[in-house]
């Protein structure tokens, strides 16, 4: 009894989250929207993942650890709202997983700064990104889009946390760290665009 | 016969200009309700033209141009008229403008619907479309508004598509009313193939040849985009949620599974298809073996490596290399 309550209240949460679709490009766009999302998400967790694969027993573990806590959260969500509009997972998440972990790991093996640094230039993408898609969605209709804006802004605001965090710890300290953050956020960008369409 | 034979040519090189004069005559009046009226215009012309021609049996030529020539006035008749028309019938919706002025593909769809019942004599071809129009009403020429006879084995896809999932919705509703108990997801799926491909089971005979037409380069696209939207629509009836590789690695299989039950039931002959659901449970079976399979495999990995994992941190203890920096 209990059980079926609950799945009613996943599935009517999650119902309103994303008003059902007017035509088919409306379908389409909130279809990529939500599938780089989940991908940027996903990606964020195996970055977190291979971080503490490194660092898990150093201070800066627990850290680490709280970040991704709250990612993990998040594509918690993503994975509820993807389930529930029917929307197909973007094909590279096996490539994202090993990229994202090799990046965690190999810039967490730099030592903190790197990991620091990394946290900072990765967050830095979601942010923007995020900003994009609520610009976009604000021109089209912000009061269609209600709940979904809520949901990506308070995201947003994880990420810019994440971001600020980085760099209280010494991100910037990294010897190289500009060339470090423009390669990693080179690589973000194209993730982001093909991980809407494909 | 011979006379029959040749109204329907004519009708269809009429069929053909019309298609292509009113792009002449007012580009920005090609409107898909201009071919409905002339259609419906055609098949009077048509009638009177099979009269004329059986009495007289005049050559080709002198029968060409008489049909052309009424046609073309119909044509600019319908195209000129269409400047006004609009506005009017909007604020008067009564039934018979309805019927004037649905679309191209809802005339389309009612055609392919009605040529259905032909497929079993004239097979996947335009022949059925043809008599599928004149069943209607129409001129057999409103075959021209298809480009083959591939449009009709689409369109049967896709309607036996939104009958399947008219099911499945229905049987979701009832258990979640609780009036139905939910089948295990293999069952699920097996039962879902067997209703979809039930419904080619009045075809049957014919179906290898419906197959053969959605190979056709033209077709293959549309073809794909109905066959993934119904498994996509099973998996989904069966409460799959996955959001992972899962996602493309449950589609694939059961798009296997769909097609080769598919192949196994053209050729086979046994009552009531027996044969061909026996081999659909097994295939179903082979693909829960085989998660099984890949659960046993990945949970005995990770003992492996967590087993190496520790065996690395014991062997770094007694050499001594795990002391804190």
């Amino acid at each position: 009894k209990f059980s079926n309550q609950s799945v009613g209240l996943i599935y009517s949460r999650c119902h309103s989250v994303i008003p059902p679709p007017r035509d088919n490009d409306e379908k389409e766009m909130l279809d990529r929207m939500l599938r780089v999302d989940h991908a940027g998400e996903y990606g964020a967790n195996r970055i977190y993942a291979g971080q503490m694969a490194i660092l898990r027993r150093s201070q800066t573990g627990p850290l680490i650890q709280e970040m991704w806590n709250q990612e993990k959260k998040h594509l918690e969500r993503f994975n509820e709202i993807l389930a529930e509009n029917r929307v197909r997972p973007t094909a590279l998440l096996p490539l994202w997983n090993i990229a994202g972990f090799v990046l965690g790991a190999s810039t967490a093996l730099l030592g903190k700064e790197g990991a620091m640094a990394c946290t900072v230039a990765v967050e830095e993408s979601i942010t923007e990104h995020y900003n994009s898609q609520i610009r976009t969605l604000m021109e089209k209709d912000p009061e269609r889009y209600t709940e979904f804006l809520q949901v990506i802004k308070e995201f947003r605001d994880d990420e810019m946390e994440h971001h600020d965090t980085g760099l209280e710890h010494d991100a910037e300290s990294i010897p190289g760290y500009w060339l470090l953050k423009t390669a990693i956020q080179l690589g973000c960008k194209v993730a982001i665009s093909v991980s809407q369409r494909i | 016969m011979a006379a029959l034979v040749r109204a329907l040519r004519a009708g269809h090189g009429a069929g053909r200009a019309l298609r292509e004069r009113p792009r002449v005559l007012a580009p920005q009046c090609v409107q898909k309700r201009t071919f409905h009226g002339a259609a419906l215009r055609m098949q009077d012309e048509s009638k009177c033209d099979k009269a004329a021609s059986a009495a007289a049996s005049a050559n080709h030529h002198v029968h060409h141009n008489f049909q052309q020539v009424p046609t073309e006035d119909a044509v600019s008749e319908q195209t000129s008229d269409e400047g006004h028309r609009p506005s009017s019938s909007f604020q008067e919706q009564n039934g018979e403008q309805d019927e004037e002025y649905e679309t191209e593909e809802q005339l389309q769809a009612r055609i392919l619907s009605a040529a259905l019942q032909f497929v079993p004599v004239h097979g996947w071809s335009m022949e059925a479309i043809a008599a599928g129009a004149e069943s209607l009403g129409l001129s057999s020429a409103s075959t021209g508004m298809f480009s083959g006879a591939g449009d009709l084995v689409l369109h049967f896809i896709a309607d036996c598509n939104s009958q399947l999932i008219q099911i499945l919705a229905e049987q979701q509703k009832q258990v979640q009313l609780g009036q139905a108990e939910p089948k295990k997801t293999a069952d699920f799926l097996k039962d879902a193939v067997e209703t979809r491909l039930r419904m080619y089971a009045p075809y049957i005979e014919t179906w290898p040849q419906a197959m053969s037409l959605l190979l056709l380069p033209q077709n293959i696209p549309e073809g794909l985009k109905l066959l993934s939207s119904l498994v996509d629509d099973m998996w989904y009836y069966a409460g799959d949620r996955s959001t992972d590789m899962n996602w493309y690695t449950k589609r694939a299989a059961l798009t296997g599974i769909y097609n080769t039950t598919e192949l196994v039931m053209v050729q086979d002959s046994s009552p009531d298809f027996q044969e061909t659901w026996d081999f659909l449970h097994n295939r179903i079976q082979d693909v829960v073996n085989m998660a099984n399979t890949a659960k046993q495999v990945q949970s005995t990995g990770e003992a492996v490596v967590q087993g190496l994992v520790g065996a690395a941190v014991t062997l770094k203890n007694l050499t001594g290399i795990n002391q804190r920096r």
